[in-house]
């Protein structure tokens, strides 16, 4: 079925080519099928070479297919022939169909004649009617136009003179639109005949004009009106050409004014959320505030509209003007903010702004205050999280000083104590308390603050770090240790050498006390809600590295804490000092009793003990003896010696007694008199003694003594012992340190011969009951 | 920072409280150091490194009559120095000069160049010029400043000028600007003077409380280094007397001398009453300021000043002197009379 079905598609489709082709008027437009006549394809083109054709069959073909050509061929030709005959038939038969039409029309078209030549008389003749016609009303017709020009010229005279009683009438009607159209419309007949024919009349409608004009302005600058009434009466304004430029001006102006109504109303907000103790009146009163403000703003906000709408092309005015609004807001706010106030103060304030902004941008999006106002807020809220830490600081710092002040006034009984608790109070709860106060801007869903979040997250990371890096300067500067920022603020007259020495000491705890309590809390504070951020770049880091603020408050808590030491120790040494380079040790007189500045001495040991005390806790228990320490047997033995040396009494004794201390310590073990300085009173305590004995040799090295003077070196520091002892951790250090002295002075000494035993007794006796009369209730 | 036992011993027989490089001996590193001993006889030691630097060798032996707190060798004759002594009632300043053919002699004496006889007061130092040969010499007192023209040949020193520290100012060292030969800077209870040489007037002070020893810095214009009782080691620069350039925190207990290294830049020597010797690494040319703050932030404190602590001693380190002809070399005396050489090299390296 298909095999004859293509053969018999393929014949219809020569067909259609052949009668198109037949009636193409151009025969080479069906030439475009492929024209090449080396393919067997070629045999329909007009370029057919029969020859060629053969020869590329013969070549092609075997026999076969020969024959089978030669039978599609003869088919083929079959077919063609019996479609030839088709189309000369079908052509044959649309030709006999051509030649009925044609004879019908003939017929048609006879008789036509006659009916047009009667048609043309007819026509004539009515031209001709009409003709006469309009020559017999012509001149009716001119004088008719005439005449309705001369009413139309009268009506227009009698409007004029009517004008202003119908303006009149118009300003009572305050139909101030009519008027307006009234007189624009008589305005070009003044223009030219005001001067001569009309002039009563162009007067009074000008006076009349000039009422409205007057009208018109006040209900421009009347805020009663509707704004609609207001716009009308701007663009009537304008069509009467009224210098609008300067209403626009006194109306920018007023908007102005109303600028600085609504400025001082911020203030009133933030003063009332201020007063607001309590909070519930407070919120009361501040919604009171708040929504009057509101109203004012929306009122602001709707003669910003009227005047946009009255004056179009004045927005950049008004942008200004909105923006104005808007940075003297925040200006107010950073004025605020330098103050102390809390966040939800703050917050009040910025929301208020925020509805005030979007009110605004309501009426006027073009000024884009959103965006704007972020910025600005950007920057208040900035400032205020530094001005939050500077109060901190400042809280802190006033604790830390009071202990100045309060132990001059010495009411207290431990002024120290009291001063490291608060200061340590301060510290911990202020920063918490920050904290908190920052988690309420965090927690706040106005739109402001939480486009903001990661800015403010950022900033009190930075700020703890900030913050944390000052108060170690300010205790530096408060431990008078750090000369050069002392000198950098011009503090030296002022603090100079006032430090207290249990300031440092308070500073040296509180350093402890940071680092090991108030970082790790803050450090889980703000992991717990100051996390993310993000906004500097994950390159720098997280703004808030606990570790870097740990290790600045231990090494400072460890310098603070020497530098405690040495101020106790600095003032012993001053003592000391003068005692040694004062008298003639040369030509020291016999010693008669224990010299004061032992007792001044121990004076500033009990000064420093009572503030240690106050401060530091106490160390392991007290029998604890460096048992550890390889102190303990050089102890044993230089007690022992002591010993020897109370019970000799000739002086050859005495000398052989001074050789062998001299061997005794070349076979002792070295004492560790410096040891690492722990947070105990005992080891603060000992430190001092030990480092105040260490200066005690020194001096005694630099001198030279006669007998008298290494009795006295010898007398004063044998009472020294019991004193120490009971004051001091390390015993064997001390007791070392008291022998070396002793033999210090005696290898100075010309003459060295020790006291006797029982003189010395009797003078360490006799400074023991003088003391005791002097402190009756010390021990 | 263990100092170990990595220095060369020398032991004296008495206490003593100096040391001194002899600079001048241009062909070993030896160091003349003297005894204080107030009851015994006093020895001068001319001590050398042998040569192979693993020995301290007693070069020369010397009996000084007296106990000797202070010792300089003269920077441009290894033969000659200068001591300061006391009798235990007086003092006296001598210049001495060794002899000859010692190596022959039993008991060589020292020969006594000149006597600096016009103090009064307890004397405290002589100085020389330490950047070579100049005839002036400074001796200071505890009230004043002497300059002596010294000839060797004549063997004889005249004062020259001589000032007056002022009232309440206890003299107590100096040092000779090296850079300057009119430059000399004392030290006292309350400050640091400068003094111009030519005219004898104070040029400049440094106030600063407790300073016991004053060094300039041999590589350096205007850098001095100074040493106090409690707060440590404090580098100054000279026209800016205000405030010092940066604080080292020196030692435990007093600081008691400093030594700026002659070749090294910012490598400083301090002694201290704690027995130990630190050496600090202190660059002292730009941006001192900003090494110093970086100290409390850099979180690894690769800007510890202290290279190393040398801990290996008995007793108050006193004596302290870096050789100049090895200049990572330095000698230490601690009051036992103990003598200790060390290298620096390990942490020369380092840099």
């Amino acid at each position: 079925m298909e095999t004859d079905d293509v053969p018999l598609d393929d014949k219809a489709k020569r067909m259609r080519d052949l009668l198109s082709s037949f009636y193409a008027p151009d025969p080479s437009s069906t030439d475009n099928a492929p024209s090449n006549p080396g393919t067997l394809d070629a045999i329909n083109t007009t370029s057919f070479d029969a020859d060629q054709y053969m020869n590329l069959l013969i070549q092609k073909s075997n026999l076969e297919a020969l024959l089978q050509r030669h039978v599609e061929m003869a088919a083929e030709i079959k077919n063609i022939d019996t479609d030839l005959q088709m189309l000369v038939y079908e052509n044959y038969n649309k030709f006999i169909s051509a030649t009925d039409a044609i004879k019908r029309m003939k017929t048609n078209i006879v008789g036509m004649e006659a009916n047009m030549e009667q048609l043309l008389d007819k026509i004539m003749s009515v031209q001709s009617k009409s003709d006469g016609v309009n020559t017999s009303l012509f001149e009716k017709r001119e004088r008719v136009e005439k005449l309705h020009r001369t009413r139309n010229l009268l009506r227009k005279v009698q409007f004029i003179y009517d004008l202003p009683a119908r303006l009149e009438k118009c300003i009572e009607a305050e139909a101030y639109v009519d008027a307006v159209k009234f007189y624009t419309g008589a305005m070009p007949i003044f223009k030219a005949y005001g001067d001569s024919s009309f002039q009563d009349c162009k007067q009074a409608s000008e006076e009349a004009i000039a009422v409205i004009v007057k009208n018109l302005q006040g209900k421009l600058f009347s805020d009663s009106e509707s704004i609609q009434a207001r716009a009308e009466a701007a663009v009537l304004l304008k069509q009467l050409d009224f210098p609008v430029d300067s209403l626009q001006v006194k109306l920018l102006e007023k908007l102005e004014q109303s600028l600085g109504d609504l400025q001082l109303k911020t203030n009133d907000i933030e003063n009332a959320s201020m007063k607001s103790n309590d909070p519930k009146q407070g919120k009361v009163s501040d919604s009171v505030h708040i929504s009057a403000h509101e109203g004012s703003v929306r009122g602001f906000a709707e003669a910003i509209s009227a005047y946009r709408v009255i004056f179009p092309e004045s927005e950049e005015q008004l942008i200004k003007l909105v923006q104005d609004v808007v940075v003297k807001h925040f200006e107010t706010t950073e004025q605020y903010v330098k103050g102390r106030i809390s966040s939800a103060n703050l917050l009040c304030v910025l929301r208020t702004i925020w509805t005030d902004v979007l009110l605004l941008d309501e009426v006027l999006s073009e000024a884009v205050l959103p965006v704007f106002s972020l910025e600005a807020a950007q920057i208040a809220l900035k400032q205020h999280v530094a001005s939050t830490f500077n109060y901190l600081l400042q809280d802190i710092s006033d604790a830390l000083v009071r202990v100045n002040a309060s132990s001059k006034e010495a009411a207290e009984e431990h002024p120290l104590q009291v001063a490291l608790e608060a200061s340590k109070k301060a510290v911990l709860q202020g920063s918490m308390d920050v904290l908190l106060d920052f988690r309420q801007l965090l927690d706040d869903d106005l739109h402001l603050l939480v486009q903001l979040r990661d800015f403010i997250i950022d900033w009190v990371q930075e700020g703890f770090q900030d913050f944390f890096r000052a108060l170690y300067d300010r205790f530096l500067l408060l431990s008078g240790r750090n000369s050069s920022s002392r000198q950098d603020q011009g503090l030296t007259g002022a603090h100079g050498e006032k430090v207290l020495a249990g300031l440092v000491l308070v500073l040296a705890q509180l350093s402890v006390f940071i680092e090991q309590t108030v970082i790790p809390r803050i450090t889980e504070e703000i992991a717990a809600s100051f996390s993310g951020g993000g906004a500097r770049g994950y390159e720098n880091g997280p703004a808030f590295v606990p570790g870097v603020i740990c290790r600045i408050f231990r090494s400072a808590g460890e310098r603070l804490l020497h530098h405690y030491i040495n101020m106790r120790t600095q003032k012993v040494s001053t003592l000391l000092r003068k005692r040694f380079t004062t008298p003639n040790w040369v030509k020291h007189k016999e010693p008669r009793e224990v010299h004061m500045f032992v007792d001044l001495f121990l004076q500033e040991l009990k000064e420093s003990a009572s503030e240690v005390k106050q401060i530091l806790p106490q160390g392991l228990a007290r029998k604890h003896r460096r048992s550890d320490s390889n102190g303990s047997t050089a102890s044993s033995r230089s007690n022992q010696l002591r010993d020897d040396k109370m019970t000799r009494s000739n002086t050859q004794r005495a000398r052989s007694q001074l050789l062998e201390t001299h061997l005794a310590k070349l076979f002792k073990q070295k004492v560790e008199i410096f040891t690492k300085v722990e947070y105990t009173q005992e080891s603060v305590v000992t430190t001092t003694v030990k480092l105040c004995l260490k200066s005690l040799q020194e001096f005694v090295r630099l001198q030279t003594f006669n007998r008298s003077g290494f009795q006295q070196i010898q007398l004063d520091i044998q009472f020294l012992r019991t004193p120490l002892k009971e004051t001091v951790e390390d015993e064997a250090a001390v007791d070392f340190l008291l022998d070396e002295v002793i033999v210090a002075a005696s290898e100075r000494c010309l003459d060295p011969i020790p006291l006797e035993p029982p003189i010395l007794d009797r003078l360490i006796q006799a400074k023991l009951a003088k003391w005791k009369e002097q402190n009756p209730i010390s021990p | 920072m263990q100092g170990g036992s990595s220095g060369i011993g020398y032991g004296l027989k008495y206490q003593a409280r100096c040391i001194s490089d002899v600079k001048a001996d241009t062909d070993h590193t030896s160091f003349i150091t003297g005894t204080l001993s107030l009851r015994e006889e006093n020895e001068v030691h001319l001590i050398r490194l042998s040569s192979g630097g693993t020995e301290l060798i007693c070069e020369g032996l010397f009996s000084h009559p007296n106990e000797i707190w202070d010792l300089a060798s003269c920077p441009f004759d290894q033969r000659i120095f200068s001591t300061v002594f006391s009798t235990g009632e007086s003092y006296g300043a001598a210049i001495w000069q060794i002899p000859e053919l010692y190596g022959q002699l039993n008991s060589p004496q020292l020969e006594r160049i000149a006597s600096l006889d016009a103090h009064v007061g307890k004397i405290n130092c002589v100085l020389w010029w330490p950047s070579g040969r100049h005839d002036k010499l400074i001796s200071i007192d505890d009230e004043n400043l002497f300059l002596w023209a010294l000839d060797c040949s004549k063997k004889a020193a005249q004062v020259q000028s001589k000032q007056s520290s002022g009232m309440l100012h206890y003299l107590s060292g100096g040092a000779w600007d090296p850079h300057d030969i009119n430059a000399v800077a004392t030290t006292c209870e309350s400050s640091v003077q400068f003094w111009d040489l030519r005219t004898m007037k104070k040029t400049n002070a440094i106030e600063h409380a407790h300073i016991h020893n004053a060094n300039y810095d041999m590589k350096t214009n205007h850098i001095l280094v100074t040493a106090e009782d409690e707060s440590g080691i404090h580098i100054w620069d000279t026209r800016k007397p205000k405030s010092p350039i940066q604080e080292l925190p020196g030692h435990t207990h007093w600081t008691w001398a400093v030594t700026c290294n002659p070749e090294y830049d910012g490598l400083i020597l301090s002694a201290g009453t704690d027995s130990t010797v630190n050496l600090w690494m202190a660059p002292t040319s730009v941006e001192d300021e900003a090494i110093t703050e970086s100290i409390a932030e850099s979180p690894a404190q690769q800007a510890d000043p202290l290279l190393n602590s040398y801990s290996d001693y008995e007793d108050s380190v006193y004596g302290l002197a870096w050789s100049s002809r090895e200049p990572w070399i330095f000698a230490s005396l601690s009051y036992d009379g103990r003598v200790v050489v060390e290298s620096i090299k390990p942490f020369l390296s380092r840099k």
